[in-house]
């Protein structure tokens, strides 16, 4: 046996592997969950933000693996993401087995369009198959299509399939094992002059450096370098190659761009092939009246109907969201909540408790609690992407956005992030163009999510005057409206920021198909929330788990044997104090056994019936109430004491002069850096801070106590400009652990989320800042 | 403003042939890309309700563009 390990991490049995490739809206992802079921793995490439999709099917033969490569409308890489489809054809991906087949998806009812990216795979020495998608759909329109002329026209075998009934699936499947055995000669297309010898030198160029490339060169990828210019193909190829390749290339590019554009000339190369292709195999008869799509457009893009339908279906989601997911939410707390109260029962006071119940299960049930909003929102947007509703939304918001630098289809992104930032993030997905799906990354924690809810009404419902102004408004209402405002003002010139100097030379390009209406499909929208959910779980379960335990440990240690020896002395002391009391009840009420335990005395006593025993009843309840009382607020101040000896209280202190300009003092420094995992954390923090246990953003005491907090010169620590500043902070910081990591899986690297905390933190600090020192101003 | 004799200054329900792609290199290779090259017929179906962007009918999809974008495709007017 050897123990050499296979190339292609494929299983033994292993038929082969497949790449599906496609226009967006074709239906190849219903062809690649038919395919392969719903066991798939998702693969995500470094430094971009696009994914594939994995998945088996066994057949007859053995085992066959399915790569579903992210929708396109043609091979050219002007941007990493596109770059990966060629790439992955080319097997030139780390972590995706090389295809030894590729599988194009062709819709039927635009076939010129759709042929357009088959005519550049089949340009690759590459065996391939075309799955003939909507075959259906085009026949009623008055499109057929003679896939025996079509076949014979590309060189590579036509299925007509309809993947939701698993119609021709076993043919296809089939077809692919027996091309991938065979040499295809591929594609030739008859380029200007000009185009061709600019790629045949260009090849000869890269064949002559193909051992410091890494990679044996082909035509397509000489055509792709000539004809797009600069990207990140031109830039991987320089690098290896050198400067001089460069200037030699740009001679070449310049010489052969002289009459027309490269892309010109490969465009009108392409479709002029794909009239004679499709001219040979397609008969259209023209229809009278009008399709589904059209008569239901006449609706949802109409003026009006159209306004109406969108402000309804985005009231429904941003309800469902905040509103409909809260029961859920609330039961996520609560169960989260019963099993942290049940470990903590069963262990002792220590350490592993304070991380068990603390650190493991308060920090990820924190993050957890999303899961519902996460799932609702992916649900409905699961369900208008595949009815073709989101083309049609960005369509008809486009404009606005546009405004923003941003394009319509980020609407829905940003509208979420009121929710959660987390799914907005993730939403973000549907965008397209890469500058504007980053841009909208970036944008969606400014807008005011749900976890700032509780720091506001903490911070309103204890400073904010309860009156009204101009007769009719609330103040306070004025003040939380004013708070989401904020994040929507900050984004405007963050958006515009952003696009000038983190995404150079970039103009929001719009370019969006506008598909048919087609019914959801259930499963497919199954399969999208159990895979969103799941790496949502996975995520809470690993990153934004460690970052819990770390700052739990910050709060946690080091245990001040002082403070503790002090406390249990105090505690002592309290039951001492109860002892004593009711021995002098027992004294007092004359009882017998006077030399027992005053406490069993009592407590005998009491079960009596007589005027004696109601007596002692009521002196034993004062007297454990008293006891209680005073335990409750022992443990409240060592709480608090300990808290304020940890390292974190440290960190607070450490950093007092530098929140001191914002009003803070190093208890609010401390208890935001404390929620630095999520937002809401700083009621709870804040709470213990100031001795108080149990706690959240509703307690009329934590209000009190915020209330009658005095700074060492004895002045009120917070006032109304205090208050405005630690939420002018939380409206704009990226306190969250989750929307950062989120970012980070969204954008394939550390340089966003690391972006966005430096950037957010630094304009909450600004903000605040100014807020504090002008609200102050206006104070005195 | 729309320049007249472009894509974008054509009315809702009018029908062109594109003469000339203009535009920066990438939108230009993008519209190339998806059919909007010289010699091509194309109706303008509607525009959004807030003026922007267009959806124009172009080999038999739907393709939505803003207003600025299609500034870039140099069209003759064809009649009915």
């Amino acid at each position: 046996m050897s123990s050499q390990p296979s190339a292609v991490r494929t299983p033994a049995e292993s038929v082969g592997v497949f790449a599906l490739l496609g226009n967006p809206n074709t239906g190849k992802s219903t062809l690649f969950g038919a395919l392969t079921g719903v066991r798939q793995k998702v693969a995500n490439f470094p430094g971009v933000t696009v994914e594939a999709k994995l998945g088996q099917r066994t057949t007859a033969r053995g085992s066959s693996t399915f790569i579903d490569l992210p929708g396109t409308y043609s091979l050219a890489a002007r941007s990493p993401d596109e770059r990966v489809a060629l790439q992955a054809l080319l097997g030139r991906l780390e972590g995706i087995p090389a295809p030894h087949g590729v599988l194009i998806v062709v819709d039927a009812t635009s076939l010129d369009r759709n042929l357009y990216l088959a005519s550049q795979v089949l340009e690759l020495d590459l065996p391939a198959v075309v799955a003939l998608t909507m075959v259906d759909v085009a026949e009623r329109r008055g499109i057929e299509i003679d896939v025996e002329q079509l076949s014979e026209a590309l060189g590579a075998p036509v299925v007509p399939v309809n993947a939701p009934r698993g119609e021709g699936l076993e043919e296809l499947v089939a077809a692919l094992e027996a091309v991938a055995e065979q040499a295809r000669p591929p594609l030739v297309i008859s380029y200007a002059e000009e185009l061709r010898h600019a790629v045949d030198t260009v090849l000869a160029e890269l064949e002559s450096g193909a051992e410091r490339l890494g990679w044996t060169p082909c035509r397509s990828d000489a055509l792709r370098l000539v004809v797009d210019g600069d990207g990140p193909f031109l830039s991987e190829v320089e690098e290896r190659l050198g400067g001089d390749f460069l200037s030699r290339y740009r001679s070449i590019r310049e010489s052969a761009s002289q009459e027309r554009a490269p892309s010109l000339i490969e465009a009108q190369a392409r479709y002029g092939q794909i009239a004679l292709w499709s001219r040979g195999c397609r008969r259209v008869t023209e229809q009278t009246g009008t399709t589904w799509t059209e008569r239901i457009d006449g609706v949802l893009t109409h003026k009006l109907w159209g306004s109406l339908t969108f402000v309804v279906v985005m009231g429904l989601l941003f309800q469902s969201i905040f509103a409909w997911s809260s029961p859920l939410m609330d039961g996520i707390e609560s169960l989260f909540g019963a099993l942290g109260g049940w470990i903590g029962a069963g262990l002792p006071e220590g350490p592993l408790r304070g991380l068990l119940v603390d650190g493991i299960i308060g920090g990820v049930g924190g993050v957890v609690v999303f899961l519902p909003q996460i799932l609702i929102l992916f649900c409905f947007i699961a369900v208008l992407e595949d009815l073709g509703y989101m083309t049609r939304a960005a369509f008809l918001m486009d404009n606005l956005m546009a405004k923003f630098s941003l394009s319509g289809r980020s609407f829905i992104p940003l509208l979420s992030s009121f929710a959660c930032a987390v799914p907005g993030i993730m939403g973000a997905r549907v965008i397209e163009d890469r500058a504007t799906r980053l841009t909208t990354i970036f944008l969606a924690p400014f807008m005011s999510c749900s976890a700032r809810l509780p720091v506001y009404t903490l911070m309103i419902g204890a400073f904010v005057p309860a009156r009204t102004v101009w007769g009719f408004l609330e103040l306070q209402g004025i003040v939380l409206f004013a708070m989401y405002f904020v994040g929507i003002a900050a984004a405007v010139p963050t958006a515009w920021l952003v696009q000038r100097f983190w995404l150079k030379g970039h103009r929001s390009a719009f370019l969006l198909e506008l598909p048919s209406y087609k019914m959801p499909r259930i499963k497919a929208v199954a399969l999208t929330l159990w895979q969103r959910g799941g790496a949502f779980v996975r995520r809470a379960g690993t990153i934004i788990l460690a970052v819990s335990i770390v700052v739990w440990a910050l709060a946690y240690f080091p245990r001040s044997e002082t403070v503790l020896e002090r406390f249990e002395t105090s505690r002592e002391q309290a039951r001492e104090t109860y002892r004593s009391s009711l021995a002098t009840s027992v004294q007092e009420l004359g009882l017998p056994g006077r030399e027992g335990d005053p406490e069993t005395v009592m407590e005998e006593t009491a079960a009596a019936e007589s005027d004696q025993a109601d007596r002692a009843r009521v002196r034993l309840k004062a007297a454990r109430d008293n006891l209680d009382g005073r335990l409750v607020q022992l443990d409240g101040d060592e709480q608090g004491e300990l808290l304020a000896t940890s390292y974190l209280g440290r960190a607070g202190r450490l950093i007092e002069p530098i929140v001191e300009p914002l009003g803070w003092d190093w208890r609010i420094g401390m208890a935001t850096l404390a929620s630095f995992p999520a937002r809401e954390v700083i009621v709870a923090t804040l709470g213990t801070i100031f001795h108080l246990s149990d706690v959240d953003e509703e307690s009329e005491s934590l209000r009190d106590v915020l209330r009658d907090a005095k700074r060492p010169d004895g002045g009120p620590l917070f006032t109304l400009a205090t208050g405005l500043s630690v939420m002018i902070f939380f409206a704009l910081c990226a306190q969250c652990a989750a929307t950062l990591a989120t970012m980070r899986r969204e954008t394939a690297s550390w340089r966003w989320p690391l972006l966005s905390f430096a950037y957010m933190t630094s304009l909450a600090y600004l903000a605040a800042f100014a807020v504090y020192q002008i609200a102050r101003a206006a104070e005195s | 403003m729309t320049t007249p004799g472009t894509l974008a200054a054509l009315s809702v329900g009018a029908r062109a042939r594109v003469i000339e792609v203009g535009g920066d290199e990438r939108l230009q290779q993008r519209l190339l890309e998806l059919g909007v090259l010289p010699g091509i017929e194309l109706k303008v179906v509607r525009t959004a309700p807030l003026g922007d962007p267009l959806e124009v009918q172009v080999m038999g999809y739907s393709l939505s563009l803003r207003r600025s974008e299609a500034e870039v495709v140099r069209i003759e007017a064809l009649s009915e």
